[in-house]
């Protein structure tokens, strides 16, 4: 109820009937301005009484009945009506002039205007009205679709993140279980390289993004367990710019190029090889290249990729477009993967 | 009879000598002559040892455990064992072969060293393994390959580098060759040099997102701007961001009906 008669419609019933009035009062015959804007003014009310009644009542309408002709009849009722009650008032404060020949010609011409302009003026409020919700629902859309868009990007973030293979967990626990059968001292260190591993791989929930420092901790316990499994033929070393410690990384961005390059370059090949990554900053960007003398892309085929895929949209979706990630071929043989992105300190 | 003899082949030396020290536990008579990190090696020992069973690894560099026992064929029983793969394990569990699976678990390898007890008592032949090793390795391949290509390797200058097929807005054919035009981070168009011929990347592109507009062209769907109708039951591929413009010849006009 308190929209069918807020102040804003009220206001402009009230001017625009006063309007009227003033307008009325300008032919010689005229009765006295107060009168004239008195009937306008009752009239617009009566109106605009008619119009929030039937913009509400009856909550429901027949399908053959639309509001809008409701309200425009009802607006086309409440104009005489008006009418009649404006002059019935005049008619109680002094019952002489009230039947004076220039007041009621006022009131016909009153009546004409009101059923000339009434419909239409309905009408505008009516559109405008339709038009405000119209856009308040946009807005409201857009709001809940950005929400729902927002949520769909965290849940795929997460689901890019988690991937941990049962084929490397099986493994390295197979090679765990043969340390400790075997009464190794080695089995308590390869255990906590996994736990780090698993911690850091394993989706993690709130975490949104890590130091560098961090995932090269993670990339250090990975490397650890392979070397451990291929001793003869992993070779690795890590190398961090200090000032890129405390940069931001999101997650498993360093990791996915090593386990990409452990997967294509050294697992296939028979000799093995060796892999460098280097972590630096410049001119405001972090740059991370990851370099192994693996096969190379030629003969790991077309296994290659999908965990390169999925970085690339997780960098995507990180950095809206504002990140780089090259692939090149290496002589004698290998790959270098370089990435970089803006660097940002860590805000966790 | 003489002692048994036995090959295990893995790429994991914690796993061979694992492997070893539980078979011992459960078959104190086998003997294990050779050990082998691969499977070009497990090839050479087997030929040098002659072992009566091989235990052979799956996945391992070079030649897989598969290609070493298409090698070996009935000279010997074999025994795979593979790491947890749903697809591999799935492949096993379909075939007749005998397998392990890693972690091995001692129960499971008791069964198994049973089973190769009783074959090598009764004198049995290997099992004729020719057919479900063939089936193995189509199986094996069709669960690793990806259906689609993500990365292409494309000669850019003196450097070989991957192109993601997203970044691909088309592909000219040039005989044996196969033109790429792209785009770098910058957004910049850039081309290079794919060194197979269009025919056979196609079949491997997503078909989705290639559409073939032209017997030397293959257009990214998401590069389309818009396209316009020629005379003659024509029409030409507007890109965007480009100047170039494609030719869609009559045959591939289809591709464009339904947008």
């Amino acid at each position: 109820m308190a929209l069918a008669f807020g102040w804003r419609r009220l206001l402009l019933a009230l001017g625009l009937s006063a309007l009227f009035g003033a307008v009325n009062r300008l032919p010689s015959t005229a009765p006295p301005s107060h009168v004239t804007i008195g009937h306008a003014i009752a009239v617009g009310l009566m109106a605009v009484l008619a119009f929030g009644l039937f913009e509400q009542r009856p909550l429901r309408l027949p399908s053959w009945l639309p509001r809008w002709v409701l309200q425009v009849i009802g607006v086309v009722i409440a104009i005489p009506a008006g009418m009649l009650l404006a002059h019935s008032v005049s008619m109680a404060i002094d019952i002489d002039s009230a039947h004076q020949q220039a007041q009621m010609t006022g009131l016909i011409v009153l009546l004409v205007e009101g059923l000339l302009f009434g419909p239409w003026i309905a009408l505008g409020a009516m559109l405008r009205q339709r038009d405000i919700f119209a856009r308040d629902q946009a807005l409201t859309f857009e709001l809940e679709r950005s929400e729902l868009e927002r949520k769909a990007l965290d849940a795929r973030m997460r689901l890019l993140q988690a991937q941990v293979k049962p084929h490397f967990l099986f493994n390295t626990l197979a090679n765990v279980q043969a340390l400790v059968d075997a009464g190794s001292p080695q089995a308590s260190k390869v255990l906590a390289n996994l736990i780090a591993y698993l911690r850091a791989a394993v989706p993690r929930m709130h975490a949104r993004a890590a130091t560098m420092e961090q995932e090269m901790e993670l990339v250090r316990a990975y490397l650890e367990l392979m070397q451990m499994r291929m001793p003869d033929r992993l070779q690795f070393a890590l190398r961090i710019e200090p000032a890129a410690a405390k940069l931001q990384c999101p997650p498993m961005t360093l990791l996915t190029l090593v386990e990409n390059a452990v997967q294509h370059g050294i697992d296939p090949s028979e000799e093995g090889g060796s892999i460098d990554v280097d972590v630096g900053v410049r001119d405001g960007r972090c740059f991370v290249r990851v370099m192994d003398t693996g096969v190379g892309m030629k003969a790991s085929g077309s296994g290659l990729g999908t965990g390169l895929s999925t970085l690339r949209e997780r960098m995507q979706l990180a950095f809206g477009g504002d990140a780089q990630l090259h692939l090149t071929e290496i002589e004698p043989r290998g790959v270098c993967a370089e990435l970089n992105f803006p660097a940002q300190p860590c805000s966790v | 009879m003489s002692t048994p003899t036995a090959l295990i082949a893995d790429d994991e030396p914690l796993l061979r000598d694992a492997l070893e020290r539980m078979l011992a536990q459960v078959w104190c008579e086998l003997k294990v002559v050779a050990q082998a990190r691969n499977g070009r090696e497990a090839i050479d020992l087997f030929e040098a040892h002659r072992p009566d069973i091989c235990f052979l690894d799956v996945q391992m560099p070079g030649k897989t455990g598969v290609e070493a026992a298409q090698h070996i064929g009935r000279r010997a029983h074999l025994v795979f064992v593979t790491a947890y793969d749903q697809y591999a394990v799935q492949a096993f569990a379909q075939g007749v072969l005998d397998y392990l699976v890693k972690p091995v678990e001692p129960a499971r390898l008791a069964e198994t060293v049973a089973r190769l007890q009783e074959r090598l008592r009764a004198a049995q032949p290997a099992l004729n393994t020719e057919a479900l090793l063939e089936q193995l390795v189509t199986s094996l391949e069709r669960t690793q390959a990806p259906t689609t290509l993500r990365w292409v390797r494309a000669s850019v200058g003196q450097t070989v580098r991957l192109i993601a097929v997203d970044d691909i807005d088309y592909l000219r054919s040039e005989e044996k060759y196969t033109q790429v035009v792209w785009r770098d981070d910058g957004g910049e168009p850039r081309e290079a040099v794919i060194r197979t011929p269009l025919k056979q990347l196609i079949a491997q592109l997503d078909s989705t997102q290639f559409a073939q507009v032209h017997r030397s062209f293959v257009v990214n769907l998401r590069a389309v701007s818009h396209v316009t109708r020629g005379p003659n039951e024509t029409a030409h591929v507007h890109l965007k961001g480009h100047d170039e413009v494609l030719p869609v010849s009559r045959s591939y006009l289809h591709v464009f009906r339904q947008m």
